[in-house]
């Protein structure tokens, strides 16, 4: 075959199958300009009335955005209106005041003279221990539905149990007090809900986290670092201090042992998902930022990127998949927040950790182009494979081919080392390929399927009925329990 | 048998290239280190490309990526202080060889790769490491590697006397003369540690024409002169490492040139560094064994000329959460949120944020002004009292609210005339008196009605019929309900 004919095949090949998809055509990513000369490393960001953004920076700075929304992001304003606040990571309005989670407690803000500047600032707990080590931060939620604001609390170092509470999730309530929720926490990097009000939070790859992962912060559970657990006797709510997990053992094995332990409901799978986990925000904006509703986005600091997130709830645990979803922002993303409209505003910072974005700080939204890529939708475990839902009717011949699709499935050792391989690979094969009458839905039979394993599905060959690839065919599903 | 004619080092390395070394460096490392291994962030991480930190003994890199390493590192004359997560245990033997050879021969490293089988041999020999490494320990094990002498033809000469400035060498004799054939001065050249001095010659080498810089550290004075001409000088008697580090520039050609340091030392410690850095020169070139302690970066924080200023973070001789402020006309406070109490107060400025401002933020900041004055190292409250916050008045001056039972101390701080702090204590609900020690750590004694000495440098001052009584030393007042009590803090 002559170089000519060569080229002239791959072009045929390339426009038969359109145009790549790409992120502009369905997502529009833009920088909202900072104050000028500011060092606006971003902790958190709240919405306020009037569609003003709050937003707290690292060096403990809280500024007030204006026009944020606007078409033209060359108009907006900002206005400082708190200073000193020591890392907060954490923040909403509710009720006039600004609620903070900082580094040594939960505060909250207000302007009393209406001169545009923070003149009070009410601590509403600080029952939890820092004893100066950097590593220990603390990241807080949104009100739940009493009230109550939950914050994770950084190990010392990563690493240790220094101070008190650290490797704990506390509650903390309207009246200030404070309630240890769930221990076994290792280094996180955000919280948040899903659409039905459950608790997570991200925790890196470390000791005892084999990988980065989401968790459920179900109240009373042990979420996998014993480090923190010489506090149970502080914590009569709690109960007895769990069982001891064993080192260089599989979580599934040490669930069976100890009873508080919950898995990470989904996996990151290191570097080749998640690096630094941090903000989660679920999607509860019906549809205006495409069709993901109750779905849930991940930043991701590393990688300067936002993933998406499908859960179900199998036999009492969460569990699902995580997928690349948005990339190219300019830092490494730490807080996200979504406007009932639809617009998600993401902050970055790379002090102290890289990222793939090139910038030392960032203040981005995302605005959906009202177009929506061919995904995968859903990505749900049956009793023998996996149930994919897609955004827009498949190919039937290419999705009903099982050569479309690939899986493969690992776990990591759990041990007191920092990070694990990916160990006990399995090859689990799609025996069949069946595609719903609609077009939207596959039913992929597994022979294989390996509880307690992430499994990875490549679905490469999968074309929509216009020949379009899917914009990012994998999908990396934690398979903690098969259904029954 | 054409498999026999590969060279041994290809081989090795089409061994290593099972692993696709680039794309592995570019999962794991880039986002810390750069796609193009200069440090991301415009260097705001240690650079690879060119370090000899990944360059030479392969086995100091290899045991950077099993174990980690914790503190701080200087890299081409600046100093990082991040932590390298250890990934032993994440990553297999015959990845990390793969990643090592690649970073050691991209951006101009030319170093051999890196085997499988010596990543196991190191992984097994230090198979009781459980912390990460520390850059002296390293370089200690495994020193740099230097290509050529950083300058050519050294020579030291070593000179005995009481000087407290740089004599005039052309009048002395030297006792001795060495040939330093490392190329780098070093203190350890003289004969004694007190009481001499030393004069270091030979020949820098400039890659490029252009403007280099030299950066000099002495203890006690030194001075640099190339052809005959003083570029920089660290004058008189005084410590190393501190802000006595002088840089001095000079316009040099491409080439060889001449270079003469006179240095000496007084009495007690002694230490000298130099480094260059000019066109062609990645960061700095060490041009002594010591390295220089690199230009500190200061990010002063301060009030405005009518608002006082906040800085909530880790300040040395303060309990975690302190609460600093520093006030117009150079008087500060730093409150100790879990003592319910003021720490510290100090004149002049206020508080460098760089430790905490870049890279992660290790450690407490100390105070930036002077005449720094603790008042309370412990708790001035019942256990039961809790922070409550404070307000800011128009001027952003502090009330800080402690709460007991269903009571409440006020605590507000403003400036006072000069050199003077105004604190003003309210009790109100709750109990009917409180009694509070007012300086935990200050020796007390009355000095007229109504004007009391605490330690050295600061006078209290308060209406006479103030009840504050002295015990042991120790002034405690004793606050009544919904009456307030005015004290003055006056520095000497």
């Amino acid at each position: 075959m002559s170089p000519l004919l060569t080229s002239t095949l791959c072009c045929g090949l390339l426009l038969s199958a359109g145009h790549a998809q790409q992120q502009s055509d369905f997502y529009v990513r833009e920088e909202i300009p900072i104050p000028p000369g500011e060092v606006m490393e971003l902790g958190s960001i709240a919405l306020m009335p009037d569609q003003k953004i709050a937003v707290t920076t690292r060096r403990g700075d809280l500024w007030i955005c204006t026009g944020a929304h606007g078409a033209d992001l060359s108009k907006v304003s900002w206005s400082k209106f708190a200073e000193g606040l020591h890392e907060p990571f954490g923040m909403f309005w509710k009720d006039g005041w600004l609620y903070l989670t900082q580094r040594p407690e939960v505060t909250r803000i207000k302007d009393s003279d209406g001169d545009g500047r923070a003149d009070t600032f009410e601590t509403l707990n600080s029952d939890w221990g820092i004893n100066g080590d950097y590593h220990e931060y603390a990241f807080g939620s949104d009100p739940d539905k009493n009230g109550d604001i939950w914050a994770v609390l950084c190990l010392t170092g990563s690493f240790h149990a220094h101070s008190p509470w650290r490797g704990w999730c506390v509650r903390i309530t309207p009246q200030g007090e404070m309630i240890p929720t769930c221990s076994g926490i290792r280094s996180p990097g955000g919280i948040g809900f899903n659409a039905d009000g459950d608790v997570f939070y991200t925790d890196n790859q470390g000791v005892w986290n084999g990988s980065s992962s989401l968790k459920w912060l179900k109240p009373g559970s042990f979420q996998g670092n014993p480090s923190g657990n010489i506090f149970y006797d502080q914590a009569k709510n709690m109960g007895p201090r769990p069982t001891e997990p064993n080192d260089k053992s599989r979580i599934l094995a040490e669930r069976q042992r100890i009873k508080e332990f919950v898995p990470p409901a989904v996996v990151l799978p290191h570097a080749k998902v998640g690096q630094s986990p941090t903000a989660i925000v679920a999607d509860t904006t019906k549809g205006k930022f495409g069709p993901w509703e109750k779905q849930l986005y991940i930043g991701e600091q590393t990688k300067s990127e936002l993933q998406r997130v499908c859960l179900e709830k199998v036999n009492g645990l969460y569990q699902g998949a995580v997928f690349h979803f948005l990339g190219g922002f300019e830092a490494g993303i730490v807080p996200a927040r979504q406007a009932p409209d639809g617009t998600v505003f993401v902050g970055g910072t790379n002090r102290g950790w890289g990222s793939n974005g090139t910038k030392p700080f960032t203040f981005e939204r995302v605005r959906w182009t009202g177009k929506t890529p061919f995904e995968i939708h859903t990505m749900s475990a049956l009793k023998d494979g996996f149930e994919l839902t897609f955004t827009e009717p498949v190919d039937p011949a290419s999705a009903g081919n099982p050569a479309s699709y690939a899986m493969d499935a690992w776990t990591y050792i759990y041990q007191a080392e920092y990070g694990s391989p990916e160990v006990d690979q399995a090859t689990p094969t799609i025996a069949a390929a069946t595609v719903s009458a609609d077009g939207k839905k596959v039913r992929l039979k597994i022979d294989g399927l390996v509880q307690g394993h992430v499994h990875h599905l490549t679905a490469k060959g999968v074309k929509s009925t216009n020949g379009s690839p899917l914009w990012h065919p994998e999908a990396w599903y934690t398979l903690n329990e098969i259904p029954r | 048998m054409r498999q026999r004619l590969l060279p041994l080092s290809a081989a090795l390395i089409a061994a290593a290239a099972a692993q696709d070394g680039g794309q592995l460096y570019t999962s794991y490392c880039s986002a810390c280190h750069g796609p193009d291994g200069k440090g991301a962030t415009g260097g705001a991480f240690p650079p690879l490309a060119g370090s000899p930190w990944v360059q030479g003994d392969p086995e100091r890199a290899i045991k950077i990526v099993l174990h980690g390493l914790h503190g701080p590192i200087d890299v081409f004359g600046r100093t990082y202080n991040l932590e390298m997560p250890p990934q032993g245990a994440a990553i297999p033997d015959d990845q990390i060889a793969a990643i090592l050879t690649q970073v050691r021969a991209s951006w101009g490293n030319a170093s051999p790769a890196v085997t499988t089988e010596m990543v196991k041999a190191t992984r097994a020999a230090n198979a009781d490491r459980k912390t990460a490494w520390t850059a002296p320990e390293l370089l200690k094990l495994h020193p740099l590697p230097v290509s050529a002498p950083p300058i050519a033809k050294l020579t030291s000469r070593i000179y005995h006397g009481d000087w407290t400035t740089l004599p005039d060498f052309s009048k002395l004799e030297a006792r001795n003369i060495e040939e330093e054939n490392d190329g780098l001065i070093d203190v350890s050249h003289g004969d004694r540690e007190d009481l001499f001095a030393l004069v270091w010659e030979g020949e820098i080498q400039a890659p490029e024409s252009g403007t280099f810089t030299f950066r000099l550290d002495a203890d006690d004075g030194a001075r640099v002169l190339i052809h005959g001409k003083p570029v920089t000088e660290v004058s008189g008697i005084g410590p190393f490492g501190t802000n006595r580090a002088q840089n001095g520039s000079i316009d040099l050609s491409a080439g060889s040139h001449p270079i003469r340091i006179e240095y000496l030392e007084y009495m007690g410690q002694q230490d000298i560094a130099l480094a260059m850095k000019g066109p062609g020169i990645n960061g700095w070139r060490a041009l002594s064994q010591k390295p220089v302690q690199p230009e500190k970066p200061t990010i002063m924080v301060a009030p405005t000329a009518d608002r006082a200023v906040i800085y909530r973070n880790f300040i040395e001789g303060v309990s975690p959460r302190a609460i600093g402020f520093g006030f117009p006309g150079g008087v500060n406070l730093a409150y100790s949120a879990d003592h319910l109490a003021p720490a510290l107060i100090w004149t002049g400025e206020f508080i460098d944020g760089s430790r905490h401002w870049i890279e992660r933020g290790q450690g407490n900041q100390a105070p930036a002004g002077q005449r720094v004055v603790k008042l309370a190292s412990g708790r001035s409250l019942p256990p039961e009292a809790r922070f409550r916050g404070y307000k800011l008045d128009s001027a952003g001056n502090p009330t800080f609210s402690s709460q007991l039972g269903k009571g409440f101390l006020l605590d507000a701080w403003k400036p006072g005339s000069s050199a003077e702090l105004v604190r003003t204590l309210t009790l109100k609900d709750g109990a009917t008196a409180l009694e509070i020690p007012l300086a935990d750590s200050l020796p007390t004694r009355l000095l007229a009605p109504g004007v009391w000495q605490l330690g050295d440098t600061l006078e209290l001052r308060a209406e006479e019929n103030t009840a504050i009584e002295l015990r042991d030393g120790q002034a405690f007042l004793k606050l009544t309900n919904g009456q307030p009590v005015v004290l003055t803090y006056h520095w000497k």
